[in-house]
């Protein structure tokens, strides 16, 4: 088969191919079974059936259908391979193999993993050991030799490092390796890019008794890399470069990134033709630039694509110098005051700790700003004047206010970009009939060109320039009487600004417009930063702990177990155990990137060597078993077959009509299975919401009830009941309250939040309540419930003062284990007296008995009001006057219970005694500031 | 998959013997059914609609010079200034034959049939003879009986035939006369030509015949679908066909062309052709049979 790139494993069992012609003899003379059926008029139907041509014998098709099927099998049983791959041949005692694992062989991994797999199986067949080596990984990385299983499983775990390679270390190890095994063919898996010191590590691998060389490189080289990035002042732009073999006109799309990962800006990379190096440019707001983390090429998969960007890279850092001493104590006079508002948003500020110019000054520059603001400095001392002048002509940007200060101290031609009079110069006030400036139009050639002028700032004192040559040129910003405002001019590479009135707001209203923001905004546009600072900070020679890495595919990831923290001081190397990425903490990190900028892509040449040299490329094994995908296609010959001849014995035409009646039940039975199925589905959907108890919470509180609380006699239970319904008739009757029936509650278990009041009366009779009851009762009275105790033996208490009934032993027992107030029977000034009806005193089925309620020791009434102030219900209430058999009434509404005297009065204050307290209860101490309605009326003139 | 037709004896097709054994244990049970159908058919006597010589008055017409005079009619003549004749209908003993094909062919029932064919035509031939023997008919079957009369006419035909043993594939048609009626019960799935040819002597002697084809639904529709063998039950010929659904629209032609074409020839003769589908009922094919032959079709009008 040389026109087509197919190989048998068995080409002897295509001669069964042979038996075709037999197969299509045999097949033509069996034709599928009919059906047999009786048929009378046979005479009439011969005359049509003679014009069918072929009655006895199957349809062509369905003949070749079967031989193809035969065919098939035959073909799949020769086992044929498409696309076999040709074995390396092998020679020598080992088979060295070399893969460089460097970021640039992230992009196509996969296919130098297929061809390093090949050459590991063309050893396993020769024999071999193996030696498996990858040049990014660690020096001491176990190397070989190994067998063919164990260099395949090395080889699945190895992965791209995101780190140049190291050829020459590892090289030296694997001619060490192979000292012991002479005549090794080498294979070389390189990724294409020089190093440096390759000749001398191939000289050391080849040089040492190799039989063979396999010369392995990618085809042609792709890759961009981003060597370089600038922040400057209108754009952010980079420098991509990529391999001097890939000559061809290039566009490419590069993209920044903020530190969540999110596109947000785009920029174009065009490569000319022949070009190694590409300019890129970001032309994105200044904040956005800051928020740059990471720019990348995009469909470029490994980490020379990416540069991260460190604070270095993004806000300018501004000094800021002041001499005033007012500044830590009265901020908001601090001739900075203005200057930091304004520049906050979008730089970073620093401030030396010292006023001391001799200090402060050394101690900014240490930071490397791009940017010192000086308010109103007079003279310098030499030191660091000098320092400042240094860092000004290598790139500082200085700006000056003048100020009583400066204007005193005189010219300066090196700190002031123009040569000023002394003194300075009042606009406007009593002895002047000059009226303050404002400021025209900025000039066209300076940096504030297309900013609109601010026409509501005026100038009342300024210091003068004296009128140079090159006045105009210098000048940035004009009064409307042509003094120039703001000066500036080049200082070496830095620049020198000086704003001529205080940054404050007493010489103009400059400081305090908007444009002042925008001024200095541009300004530190123009600014650079001058050089890079720790970002540890303490600018000691520490260490940085990886932050955030580059993976090999050039995505960010947390460090790996290799990673160690960053050297200070020289710059590191990009090395396995430093790979590029973020260095630092959450609070400042230091990128370390994997291209210098001086970086290019040199490719890799072939060694000079006298070796034998086998060059291959790159390629996944495309050797194809084609046995399955035969046989499959056998089988689903098969298949058609069998449909076609129960198609041709009419099993799919008589179906229809004779299966319409079950499959119509069918139907109907899927519908009635998946209605159920729903309704079974739905139930449970309503069961998750209820919880039990439910109801009974819900009908407690949808209507405002009273309680009592169930003491286990019935007597005394139907007596509470019949009372509460009393009192709620009454309630219902005189009041716009509407109480739903009495609560029964049993105090162990029933939730008492739902109720404003429980009434209970107290039963000796009764077990004591448990502790956790009690507790329960307590907290129901701190979180702003009411507890009337109705100890009922207003009459059956001794008559000397220190005897108790039962009934109050067992109360005092039960309040004894809870956080009772102070109490006090209800005073004549108490609001429970006024809520409803007046009510001196509270009478029951007996009367006599005080209502003792918390005393409202902090109320004072000094005024004589009708009512004492004081906030708060009271939680607890204790009477013996039995309330609730004087309220109790029976299904007709007659009283149950005589009351003691039998006065009909007593029971009707014993009613009114139920509404003043359920009014209390629900309104609380309102009613306490409703008694002054009458007085504020009176006030008012009504 | 069932089949859609079968021969309605598990016998072997060329038994004629057995298939005379097994049509002479059908009789009395066809006889059965004959007279119910017989009944719902039929009640009393029907005259020859024609004057002739009877005892039943036809009507009173104007004398005519040169007739007896007996034979007017005083009572009515005196009523007016005319003299009239009174004549008598028609009323003459008339032989029918009646046949029923027996060849295997008709032992078919399908499916959506309720009798075999062969049970169809015995019952329409008795009920025929029934009918006839009441209304004082001469009925024979050629080859068989003589033409005889009596009331019990279909149990001495019944009789006959479970005696018959063997019948012949054709009937014998010497015997038969002019002005007699033959009734021919047959599925004549045999080619046009062939049967006109052995009725034609009947039409050449002036006998009025009355066709009866009996078919079997499955014959007419033709439900078959895919490959399928057919069998002939009279000469065991088979035929395959591919794909049998293919056949339908062709077979149809071909059955009701022949069917059209025996009917135009029996009306050309003025020879009544029914139809009787095994699926409907029998008194349909009967009503139709005894309506054909009560009617006037007047011979020699042809």
């Amino acid at each position: 088969m040389g026109w087509l790139p197919l190989s048998f494993g068995f080409p002897a069992i295509l001669v069964g191919l042979l038996a075709l012609p037999v197969i299509w003899w045999l097949l033509r003379l069996t034709p599928p079974k009919p059906q047999t059926e009786t048929f009378p008029p046979l005479r009439i139907l011969a005359h049509v059936v003679r014009k069918e041509e072929t009655p006895h014998q199957s349809p062509w098709w369905l003949t070749l259908l079967r031989l193809l099927m035969a065919a098939l099998i035959i073909f799949a049983l020769a086992e044929p391979v498409f696309n076999a791959r040709e074995a390396t041949p092998a020679s020598g005692s080992a088979t060295a193999i070399v893969i460089d694992n460097g970021w640039a062989s992230a992009n196509d991994w996969e296919v130098r993993v297929a061809t390093a797999e090949r050459l590991i199986a063309d050893a396993n067949d020769a024999g071999q050991p193996v030696v498996l080596a990858f040049t990014a990984e660690r020096a001491n990385e176990e190397i070989g030799p190994f067998d063919a299983a164990t260099a395949r499983e090395r080889l699945n775990a190895a992965e791209p490092r995101p780190v140049p390679t190291d050829r020459q270390a590892i090289y030296a190890r694997v001619a060490q390796a192979l000292e012991s095994m002479p005549g090794a063919s080498v294979a070389v898996l390189s990724d294409g890019l020089a190093a440096e010191g390759d000749e001398t590590a191939f000289t050391t691998l080849l040089g040492n008794g190799a039989s063979r060389l396999v010369w392995v490189t990618p085809g042609d080289l792709a890759m961009v890399g981003i060597a370089d990035s600038e922040n400057l002042a209108e754009a952010f732009t980079f420098t991509a470069i990529r391999p001097d073999t890939d000559a061809l006109p290039r566009q490419a799309v590069a993209a920044a990134f903020d530190d969540r990962g999110r596109r947000i800006a785009e920029a174009n990379l065009t490569f000319s033709a022949g070009e190694t190096e590409a300019e890129g440019r970001f032309a994105v707001p200044f904040e956005l630039r800051n928020d740059f983390v990471s720019i990348a090429v995009d469909g470029e998969n490994q980490a020379a694509s990416v540069r991260l960007l460190d604070e270095n890279s993004r806000r300018r850092r501004v000094g800021l110098i002041s001499q005033s001493e007012a500044d830590a104590a009265q901020p908001l006079l601090s001739p900075l005051y203005y200057i930091r508002r304004a520049l906050e948003p979008f730089s970073d500020l620093v401030e030396a700790s010292s006023t001391d110019l001799a200090e402060a000054i050394p101690q900014i520059l240490e930071q490397r700003p791009a940017m010192i603001v000086m308010a109103d400095v007079g003279t310098l001392p030499d030191t660091a004047r000098e320092r400042l002048v240094e860092w000004m002509n290598q790139g500082g940007t200085l700006v000056r206010f003048a100020g009583s200060r400066m204007a005193a101290a005189g010219d300066d031609e090196e700190l002031l970009p123009v040569r000023l009079r002394t003194g300075e110069r009042a606009l406007g006030g009593a002895l002047s009939w000059t009226e303050p400036q404002p400021v025209t139009e900025f000039p066209a050639s300076g940096p504030f060109a297309d900013l609109a002028p601010p026409s509501e700032v005026t100038v009342s004192r300024q210091v003068l320039a004296e009128p140079t040559s090159d006045i105009v040129e210098r000048t940035w910003a004009n009064l409307a009487d042509g003094t120039p405002l703001v000066t500036g001019a080049r200082r070496g590479d830095g620049t020198l600004v000086l704003f001529h009135v205080t940054p404050e707001a007493t010489w103009s209203s400059l400081p305090i417009s908007g444009s002042f923001v925008e001024m200095l905004r541009r300004i530190v546009q123009l600014s650079r930063n001058q050089g890079r600072i720790d970002a540890a900070g303490d600018g000691s020679a520490g260490a940085l702990a990886p932050y955030r890495m580059i993976a090999a595919d050039g995505q960010l990831v947390p460090p790996g177990p290799e990673a160690r923290p960053l050297a200070q001081g020289a710059t590191p190397a990009v090395e396995i155990e430093n790979p590029p990425g973020f260095y630092g903490t959450e609070e400042g990190v230091v990128a370390h990137n994997l291209l210098q900028p001086d970086a290019t892509f040199t490719p890799i040449a072939q060694p000079q060597t006298t070796l034998p040299v086998t060059r291959a490329a790159y390629a996944f094994d495309e050797a194809v078993d084609l046995k399955g995908p035969l046989i499959a296609a056998a089988i689903a010959l098969m298949v058609l077959d069998t449909l076609a001849v129960l198609w041709m014995g009419g099993a799919f035409a008589r179906r229809p009509a004779r299966k319409a009646a079950p499959s119509a039940a069918a139907g109907a039975l899927v519908v009635a299975l998946a209605g159920g199925l729903a309704l079974l589905h739905a139930s449970p959907v309503w069961a998750q919401d209820i919880q039990p108890g439910d109801e009974e919470a819900i009908a407690a509180i949808s209507q405002t009830r009273i309680a009592y609380v169930v003491t286990g006699n019935g007597s005394i239970d139907s007596v509470s009941r019949a009372g509460l319904q009393g009192l709620s008739r009454y309630l219902i009757d005189k009041t716009a309250l509407e109480p739903g029936d009495p609560a029964g509650v049993d105090i162990e278990t029933d939730e008492l939040a739902f109720y404003p009041l429980i009434y209970w009366p107290i039963d000796e009779a009764a077990t004591m309540p448990s502790e956790a009851a009690l507790a329960r009762v307590d907290a129901y009275m701190r979180e702003g419930g009411t507890v009337l105790f109705d100890t009922r033996d207003q009459y059956s208490t001794g008559f000397d003062a220190g005897s108790t009934s039962p009934s109050t032993r067992r109360l005092r027992d039960i309040l004894a284990s809870m956080n009772v107030p102070p109490l006090e029977p209800v005073p004549q000034d108490h609001v429970l007296t006024k809520t409803f009806f007046i009510m001196p005193d509270f009478p029951g089925r007996f009367s006599g008995s005080p209502l003792w309620v918390e005393a409202s020791m902090d109320a004072a009434n000094p005024d004589n009001r009708p009512v004492r102030t004081g906030d708060g219900v009271t939680p607890i209430m204790i009477t013996a006057n039995d309330f609730a058999g004087a309220w109790a009434i029976d299904a007709s509404g007659a009283p149950m219970l005589p009351t003691v005297p039998s006065d009909p009065m007593q029971r009707i204050y014993a009613y009114r005694a139920g509404v003043n307290i359920m009014m209390y209860m629900l309104t609380g101490n309102y009613k306490s500031d409703q008694v002054h309605v009458p007085i504020l009326l009176e006030r008012l003139g009504q | 998959m069932a089949r859609i037709g079968e021969a309605a004896a598990p016998v072997a097709a060329r038994d004629a013997l057995a298939r005379a054994r097994l049509r002479a244990s059908l009789v009395p049970d066809l006889l059965v059914e004959a007279r119910r159908v017989v009944n719902t058919v039929i009640a009393g006597w029907h005259g020859r609609r024609k004057r002739g010589i009877g005892e039943n008055f036809w009507q009173f017409r104007p004398y005519v010079e040169g007739e007896t005079m007996s034979r007017i009619d005083w009572r009515r003549s005196a009523r007016d200034d005319h003299i009239y004749v009174r004549d008598k209908e028609w009323e003459a003993a008339h032989t029918v034959w009646l046949w029923a094909d027996p060849s295997p062919s008709m032992l078919y029932k399908s499916q959506t049939a309720t009798v075999s064919k062969e049970s169809r035509a015995l019952v329409l031939t008795l009920a025929l003879a029934e009918l006839l023997s009441r209304s004082g008919e001469r009925i024979a079957w050629p080859g068989l009986t003589d033409p005889f009369t009596a009331r019990n006419g279909a149990e001495r035909l019944a009789s006959h035939l479970i005696h018959a043993g063997e019948l012949p594939a054709r009937p014998e048609l010497l015997p038969l006369r002019r002005f007699s009626d033959i009734v021919v019960v047959s599925d004549f799935l045999d080619p046009v030509d062939e049967t006109q040819a052995w009725l034609d002597p009947l039409a050449r002697r002036g006998v009025r015949a009355h066709l009866i084809e009996i078919s079997d639904p499955a014959e007419e529709t033709f439900p078959y679908t895919g490959r399928t063998e057919f069998s002939d039950p009279e000469t065991g010929q088979k035929l395959t066909a591919g794909r049998a659904e293919l056949l339908s629209e062709d077979y149809r032609r071909l059955y009701t062309a022949r069917r059209q074409s025996l009917a135009a020839w029996c009306g050309k003769l003025g020879w009544s052709y029914t139809v009787n589908h095994t699926d409907r009922l029998a008194s349909e094919a009967l009503v139709k049979v005894h309506m054909a032959m009560t009617a006037d079709v007047g011979y020699g009008t042809r």
